[in-house]
């Protein structure tokens, strides 16, 4: 039980009864705490007394944990659904229709798993102290170093001597903010769209110079893409990229032109580099 | 060479349970019963001798072993994360699941009283249970049962070692629970099946609970994705 929530009960006449509801492992666990710690005979629950602890137990729960909140107050309404049997008469029925039995089926069932539980763990435990072959870990590799080297130093200094450093060039990097915007080329795109069901991804470079327009328009259409707004084809690596609207009556069944390597060009031109 | 060389040889050079069907198969002249014998004469042997490992039967099958109280040295060279212990939630599913294979979630559930999905999840990661079939009816359920792996994990020779009910300190037997008939008396005395006694839970309720615990599932599965 993963009750986020330790409330206690006020403390009243019933001080052994402090709960820390985030101690139980669900209802039933409560409902045993409950009977047993009182030394109630569990096959003559009194439900009225049971019911009002088990209230005043779960109090505390909060919405927060809907799951196991959930199960406790689906046990509460259990519990009030008995006792409001309890109290109607009962004409003519046997004694063995008690409204208590199933809980009570449950309840010792649930001790019985409780208790097979326990005794599996020491089981666990008498196992985890024998061991079988291949438990002690193999003896660790040899370390790569020291294998020994098959080149002598003159070898060594010869490679090195035939090195050419390379000439040192200037490198300027210049950060600038980004001008051009994802949204912009969304737009671009969309607008592209409204005029045809689609359009080839080098068409929306044309008229712009720098590099960023073809990342950005490539990044919006994936984007959009992700939205589901529209499908981006390809027949093969390399080849022109496609942008298709994406509507009902233009489904999957459009199905991109045959690319050959004039549209791969066509692509390499339209993306300034 | 004997029987008992070879059969030892076997256990020694296997890392895991082996049946005496399965080390029969060293060679032609063995069977399975020569094999139990050879077993019975290599656990004297090892006893007599003082060695520090014996023959376990676990798991339907045999396995050297080394002796618990070699443990804390043995410890020392545990550089290999092992699996860790159970916790409370995992035992109490397993033990459900062991008594009453084949069983679904939905009746774990009610028999635990809270929602059980990720413990079960977690419980066939680690190998000790896995689906066993299918239950008939709305959705047809899967149904869990415990593993080989289970039974070497607790080291038990067989689901016959599980603790069996009228072991318990809880008293199942010496009063018929309320609304109990005759019949389902009867099956309480039976061991290894406490189950069997709860078999006839309410339609309605289950149902009910189905659906709930479903809707959360579904939820949580989507959180994950997403």
């Amino acid at each position: 039980m993963d009750l986020t929530v330790a409330e206690r009960v006020e403390a009243g006449r019933d001080d052994f009864l402090l709960v820390e509801i985030e101690r139980f492992q669900g209802p039933l666990d409560l409902l045993l705490h409950l009977i047993r710690t009182q030394d109630i005979e569990i096959f003559d629950i009194p439900i009225a007394k049971i019911t009002s602890q088990f209230l005043d137990a779960i109090r505390g729960l909060e919405a927060t944990d809907l799951d196991g909140a959930g199960e406790f107050l689906e046990m509460a309404a259990t519990l009030i659904h008995i006792k409001s049997q309890m109290l109607l008469p009962r004409p003519g029925q046997d004694e063995d229709e008690d409204p208590r039995a199933e809980l009570v089926r449950r309840l010792l069932e649930y001790e019985q798993i409780r208790e097979i539980s326990a005794r599996m763990r020491s089981a666990e435990a008498d196992r985890s102290r024998r061991f079988g072959k291949g438990y002690v870990p193999p003896r660790p590799k040899r370390d790569l170093f020291e294998v020994p080297l098959e080149t002598t130093w003159d070898e060594v200094f010869e490679a090195a001597l035939t090195v050419v450093m390379p000439e040192p060039r200037n490198r300027t990097h210049r950060v600038t903010t980004r001008t051009v915007t994802m949204e912009e080329k969304a737009v671009l795109i969309l607008d592209a769209l409204k005029k045809s069901t689609r359009v080839e991804f080098g068409k929306l470079l044309l008229g712009f110079k720098e590099r960023s327009h073809g990342v950005m328009t490539f990044l919006a259409g994936l984007e959009l893409t992700r939205r589901r707004m529209l499908f981006l084809r390809q027949t093969r690596p390399f080849a022109a990229l496609w942008i298709y609207r994406r509507d009902d009556e233009n489904g999957s069944g459009v199905e991109p032109p045959g690319d050959g390597d004039e549209d791969h060009h066509d692509e390499e031109e339209g993306v300034p580099g | 060479m004997n029987p008992h060389q070879i059969v030892e040889a076997v256990l020694f050079a296997s890392d895991a349970p082996l049946t005496a069907d399965e080390i029969a198969r060293a060679d032609e002249m063995l069977d399975e019963d020569q094999v139990e014998d050879a077993l019975q004469y290599l656990r004297a042997e090892y006893d007599d001798a003082g060695r520090s490992f014996e023959v376990v039967e676990v798991a339907e099958g045999y396995q050297v072993l080394t002796r618990p109280e070699y443990a804390p040295y043995l410890e020392r060279f545990d550089n290999v994360p092992r699996p860790s212990r159970l916790s409370g939630p995992a035992l109490e599913t397993l033990a459900i699941i062991a008594y009453r294979q084949p069983i679904g979630r939905i009746e774990i559930e009610y028999i635990r009283g809270v929602g059980s999905s990720g413990v079960i999840r977690t419980l066939q990661d680690r190998r000790l249970i896995d689906v066993v079939g299918r239950a008939e009816g709305l959705g047809r359920p899967l149904l869990y049962g415990t593993t080989t792996h289970f039974l070497e994990h607790f080291g038990f020779k067989s689901l016959e070692d599980l603790p069996r009910p009228e072991e318990l300190p809880i008293v199942l037997r010496d009063r018929t629970p309320l609304g109990a008939d005759e019949d389902e008396q009867a099956r309480i005395e039976e061991p290894s099946v406490i189950g069997d006694l709860f078999e006839g839970e309410p339609e309605a309720a289950e149902a009910g609970e189905d659906q709930d615990v479903a809707d959360v599932e579904g939820e949580t599965e989507t959180a994950e994705s997403g």
